[in-house]
């Protein structure tokens, strides 16, 4: 089965036992340096050199990149700033940096695309609260009117709000009152910021921002949020059991009846009724995206 | 076992506190506390590796600071639910006591966060910064420390992401923030004296393109009075733009300034200069033309097929490119091959760059 949990690539902090210190923090409390023997497992606050500093750069400006597109700017990186550097292996690469970026509570998260599997990386703010980082920019209807739609969104059973729905809430907006064709413009802002994707006047949440907001989105709607039957982590979209409800992400849904006859829910063992969309595999999509590299981007696409 | 080394631990927080170390860790009783103090500690022997060429920690061996982990924010763990009121504004909670920190340290660091936050967003957005702006949403009732707080920001941006902050208006007290690393091709025309003619130049090269690729000393200058640059007219930012797109940009090979064939009265043309072809492409200048006017580069299709046909030819000239790179490679000299294919990362990371740019 394997469950298809959307790891950040560096392992959690608190993996050694809360009150027992290990050997290696405590050499590291005595203000000695870990002897390499002790630097393996557990995690190593990594060490900034121009390689970092341009993947970061780049990585920022794109927003979301794909994790094929996230190798070659690494090794874009490497080629600019180092050459003759080994290029290290991406899963250390991004744990290294992130070690660096803990304490300005930024990190490098990676997940993967409700849609269709995508594994994806952004660059996110943690400290903060989600929708008031993005507070700098916005106007306080603005930012109303994103958290109607938010709200639209989690509530809804295919994890889209249409636009009119989103447009009717427009009077109870907090703030400057608003009229439906400037709401038209805001959810327009919305989408070029990554923060909304529109398919076919339906607004559901960009895969950026589901990486950044997702606990945000948890702690202020710990009701209404939907969450994922395998990978435990927020859903949006996905297919549920008619059943008895449990839901589950396309991608997990993808994994976990690979190759399964008879699919049946993990819950109820009720047979499964949707349809078993295909495992993402990146090879594939390397060889077709090649041979139609000037086709416009695939509906479905959510970056 | 547990206990000898947590008190040992906490001897050793004791005594870094007095040495300006993170202060929050005195006292602490929870599981989550001593998390904490794992985490930072963590990060001590850092300060006797070597720091030359390589940034190793972002508290910086000397400075006298405590790091962004704060107690406001060092109170946010991943799964603890109560962390999200924690580091907004209120001030640090009086649950550890501060022995040798003033008690303002806390928010400040908070401020030097959140200004990070805030500076990276305007650097994705390519936005300049206000000091106003900064001021008004980030830095609000710590007034009396902006110099204090953007320093340190602007430390931790020069020394994690590379970008250097510099200022545009000292009067009106605008910054941008700029990659100070040597040697990135990053898509944009590059500026070494600090001075942002990118706008400036893109908006010729459009000019230029959008006249057929040639485009008279008056069509320019219509253009660039529209943006308020004037012949003859010092501006705070570029100086005289005559002498710019005349003689600065043309000595840098950017533009190409020539007398119109048989002109009588000589009057003169503008074409793209070869580092212009290098460094960028029709579609990225279309695309800065499409963004200015708020939408995209298919709005002018006549161009844009213009642009898609240029695109076409460097993608066909790039495949040859690497073709003859293979070819040659075992021929030449490594460092040649090594310099062909960096021009041509430099292509991949602009095209990447400029697929981004639809933002």
């Amino acid at each position: 089965m394997g469950a298809p949990r959307p790891p950040s690539p560096r392992p959690e902090g608190g993996a050694e036992a809360a009150f027992l210190p290990s050997p290696r923090t405590v050499w590291a409390a005595l203000g000695r340096l870990v002897p390499s023997y002790m630097q393996g497992s557990t995690r190593r606050v990594g060490i900034m050199t121009d390689v970092h500093r341009r993947f970061l750069q780049l990585l920022m400006t794109h927003g979301v990149l794909e994790e094929w597109d996230v190798k070659r700017l690494q090794k874009h990186c490497y080629k600019v700033h180092d050459c003759n550097a080994t290029v290290e292996k991406l899963e250390d690469f991004i744990n290294n940096i992130n070690s660096v970026l803990e304490s300005l509570y930024i990190e490098i998260k990676k997940g993967v695309t409700e849609d269709d599997g995508r594994p994806i990386y952004a660059l996110v703010n943690l400290a903060t609260t989600s929708v008031s980082k993005m507070a700098s920019d916005f106007a306080e209807n603005e930012l109303d009117l994103f958290r109607k739609a938010l709200e639209l969104i989690i509530d809804s059973e295919t994890g889209f709000a249409s636009s009119t729905n989103i447009l009717n809430l427009v009077d109870q907006l907090k703030g400057k009152k608003m009229r439906k064709k400037e709401a038209e413009q805001v959810l327009q802002k919305f989408v070029q910021h990554k923060w909304l994707v529109e398919k076919e006047g339906e607004f559901t949440l960009h895969c950026r921002a589901i990486l950044e907001m997702e606990q945000y989105i948890r702690e202020t709607y710990p009701d209404a949020v939907k969450v994922c039957n395998i990978c435990h982590s927020l859903l949006i979209q996905g297919q549920s059991c008619e059943t008895c409800g449990i839901k589950m992400h396309l991608p997990c849904v993808a994994k976990y009846f690979q190759s399964n006859s008879e699919p049946r829910c993990p819950h109820c063992n009720d047979y499964w009724p949707h349809e078993i969309p295909e495992v993402f595999d990146p090879e594939k999509e390397r060889e077709a995206g090649i041979s139609k590299s000037n086709k416009k981007p695939l509906r479905s696409r959510q970056h | 076992m547990p206990r000898g080394k947590k008190s040992k631990l906490r001897a050793h927080e004791k005594r870094h506190q007095a040495q300006e170390e993170p202060e929050n860790l005195v006292g602490v009783q929870a599981t989550e506390g001593v998390r904490e103090e794992f985490r930072s500690s963590s990060s001590l022997p850092l300060k006797s590796l070597p720091a030359a060429g390589s940034y190793s920690n972002p508290q910086g061996p000397q400075r006298a600071t405590s790091t962004a982990t704060t107690t406001a924010a060092v109170s946010y763990t991943r799964s603890n639910e109560g962390a999200k009121d924690q580091v907004e504004e209120r001030p640090r909670s009086s649950q550890a006591q501060p022995i040798t920190e003033p008690f303002h340290r806390g928010p400040l660091d908070e401020k030097v966060v959140t200004l990070v936050h805030y500076l990276l967003y305007k650097y994705k957005m390519k936005e300049p910064i206000t000091k106003a702006d900064m001021l008004r949403k980030v830095i609000q009732t710590h007034r009396n420390h902006f110099h204090q707080i953007l320093k340190r920001a602007s430390e931790h941006l020069e020394l994690v992401f590379g970008l250097d902050m510099k200022e545009v208006d000292p009067n009106r007290h605008i910054y941008i923030l700029v990659n100070k690393l040597e040697g990135s091709y990053d898509g944009r025309l590059s500026d070494d004296r600090g001075v942002p003619k990118t706008g400036l130049l893109m908006t010729v090269l459009g000019v230029i393109f959008t006249k057929g690729n040639c485009a008279t000393e008056e069509q320019v200058w219509q253009t660039l009075n529209v943006i308020g640059l004037y012949e003859g007219r010092k501006h705070f930012i570029f100086g005289e733009p005559r002498k710019l797109i005349t003689k600065d940009l043309v000595k840098e090979n950017y533009l190409e300034y020539r007398q119109v064939p048989n002109s009588d009265p000589a009057c003169y043309e503008f074409l793209w200069g070869p580092r212009a072809h290098a460094e960028t492409s029709k579609m990225k200048v279309l695309e800065f033309l499409a963004k200015v006017h708020n939408t995209v580069p298919s709005a002018f299709p006549f161009w844009y097929e213009e642009a898609l046909r240029d695109e076409e030819e460097r993608a066909r000239a790039r495949a040859a490119a690497t073709a003859h790179t293979a070819a040659t490679a075992s021929a030449h000299s490594s460092a040649m091959a090594r310099a062909h294919s960096r021009a041509m990362d430099g292509a991949c990371s602009r095209a990447m760059a400029s697929s981004s740019s639809h933002l």
